[in-house]
């Protein structure tokens, strides 16, 4: 594996107190793009809000471009250059899809040394294609890939070395999905690292080089996508049984 | 019977327009922060102290108006004044924030009224500290007695009041421009709308927070300044009326939302002083009235935006 970009080591979050993450260790190298596979509340989200500082941790250490990232406020992380798609997108309502573009420029563009606003909101645009005409669409009045594009969207208009991705597919229909896929490639053909989350591990080989598969807050395999896929104990935990 | 009424619907516009100025910094605090300020008020009645202060200082600096044109620059200095005054708000709603109504964000609403009400008594005793006990009527505002009325509709109307009205339509078109058009202002919508998400693309909300309280101490303030040049005095007790009606003006025009504030007062403002002059016993019901009757056609309020600023 190339160089860990990000190296999060026994990381343990906390929910409402209550741990819901158990020393979870992963890492994504540069240009890397990695999945963590796991059922619907096995810890996904609370690993990459853990990641993202809006969920608090009760132990571990998280590194990204040699950095602790616990010891930065929230704020900071994006700036660093970690852009985030939540699970539930999360726009900003009211506000058109070229405006939640412009947002994270607008508080983060200094620190990541973006000049030219305007032709990164372009940039963003070109790679997605389809929300070209509903640029000044409010963003509740738009389809659910078009909602999940442009978080993906309002995510790449940081230009982030990583982009962590929280069930970017999930809830869409079979053609979207296919569609996100692609773009999702095209984002990890720019050299952009790219974690993903993902509750449906067939989609995951297609995407990623690696993959993690989480379960009750644990890593419990870690490998290439195409093998783990094919394992029958894997299927089986995916499925709800297994340990 | 009904002679003058056009007379008080004027004065009702007037009134409407004051209230906006209040209510709009009442209203983007809750949108943006979550937090009723019932310290609003004081504010209010701080920025009415300020500008006897400001405004005796710089009038004194000028000569007493003895024609059209010299009131008309004395009744600028007035206005510049109370600008100033509601500057001097612009520090003291920032400590505040940053430094009583910070930690408990995350605490339960009562936490929060309870806070705001104590900065509420804490606010009164720095006024009457520094101002004392007994209302202000120093003559300050004389002078504006000089300028000639306005004819509006055929009414010999108060060309203050015309002023006041027309600042209340800057006052709102700037607020419009600021939210919807400038980078802060969006990225302040943004911050209503969702603080992880913001937290999530860079936004320090420590300082949208203390920003957003700021401006609202600011709008309080320079509505106090503006509403106490009118009678031409300023006491401690004047903020409770105000807060109370603002309350009723943002619940009528939807909680966060700036244009129904602007209705919301405008629709208090016009209905209690038409009313009241012919129905006295009706003063405090009227307000009263009309929320609960715009609540039972609309809950949200004309433009409920629950937690948004719009």
């Amino acid at each position: 594996m190339s160089d860990p970009l990000l190296e999060v080591s026994n990381l343990t979050a906390t929910v409402a107190g209550f741990e819901v993450t158990h020393g979870i260790d992963l890492e994504v190298g540069e240009g890397e793009a990695v999945a963590l596979v796991g059922r619907n509340g096995a810890g996904k989200t609370s690993t990459f809000r853990s990641i993202m500082g809006l969920t608090p941790i009760a132990g571990g250490s998280i590194r990204f471009d040699g950095e602790e990232l616990t010891d930065l406020r929230s704020e900071l992380i994006p700036k660093r250059g970690i852009g985030y798609q939540p699970e539930g997108r999360d726009l900003f309502t009211g506000m058109t899809v070229e405006e939640n573009f412009r947002l994270p420029i607008w508080t983060a563009g200094d620190a990541r040394g973006i000049d030219d606003e305007d032709a990164v909101v372009e940039d963003v645009f070109d790679l997605f294609t389809e929300l070209e005409n509903r640029r000044d669409a409010e963003v509740q009045n738009l389809s659910g890939g078009q909602g999940k594009m442009t978080a993906i969207g309002r995510a790449l208009a940081l230009q982030p070395d990583l982009l962590i991705l929280d069930e970017p597919l999930e809830g869409l229909a079979p053609v979207v999905v296919e569609n996100l896929k692609s773009y999702i490639r095209e984002i990890i053909d720019r050299d952009i690292s790219v974690l993903v989350a993902e509750s449906n591990a067939s989609h995951v080989p297609e995407i990623v080089d690696r993959m993690y598969v989480i379960e009750r807050g644990e890593i419990v395999d870690s490998g290439d996508p195409d093998d783990l896929v094919q394992d029958e104990e894997i299927q089986l935990l995916m499925q709800g049984g297994g340990t | 019977m009904f002679e003058s009424l056009p007379y008080h619907a004027l004065n009702g516009v007037y009134y409407g327009f004051i209230l906006f100025m209040i209510a709009a910094g009442l209203t983007i605090v809750f949108g943006v922060l979550g937090v009723l300020n019932l310290a609003h008020g004081e504010l209010y009645a701080f920025g009415a102290f300020v500008a006897f202060s400001i405004v005796g200082y710089l009038t004194g600096l000028v000569a007493e108006p003895t024609g059209p044109v010299t009131a008309l620059i004395f009744g600028a200095v007035v206005l510049v004044g109370s600008l100033a005054a509601a500057a001097v708000l612009l520090p003291v709603g920032a400590t505040l924030e940053a430094a009583f109504v910070r930690p408990i964000y995350d605490r339960d609403d009562v936490y929060q009224l309870l806070l705001t009400y104590a900065l509420l008594l804490i606010l009164t005793d720095v006024m009457k500290f520094v101002w004392g006990a007994k209302p202000l009527d120093v003559g300050v505002y004389d002078g504006l007695n000089a300028i000639p009325t306005t004819e509006l509709f055929g009414i010999d109307y108060p060309t203050y009041n015309v002023v006041v009205v027309a600042v209340g339509l800057v006052v709102f078109g700037w607020l419009v421009w600021f939210f919807d058009r400038t980078k802060t202002g969006r990225i302040v919508r943004a911050t209503a709308i969702d603080r992880e998400m913001a937290t999530a693309i860079g936004v320090s909300t420590d300082r949208i927070f203390t920003l957003v309280f700021a401006m609202g101490a600011f709008f309080a303030g320079f509505g106090g300044a503006m509403v106490s040049i009118g009678p031409g005095s300023a006491y401690l007790e004047m903020g409770l009326s105000p807060l109370v009606l603002s309350f009723v003006v943002i619940v009528i025009g939807g909680l966060g939302s700036l244009r129904g504030a602007l209705v919301g007062a405008l629709l208090v403002g016009v209905t209690t002083q038409v009313v009241t002059p012919y129905y006295s016993e009706l003063e405090l019901a009227v307000p009263f009235v009309l929320m609960v009757v715009v609540l039972l056609v609309r809950p949200e309020g004309l433009y409920g935006t629950w937690g948004e600023i719009e």
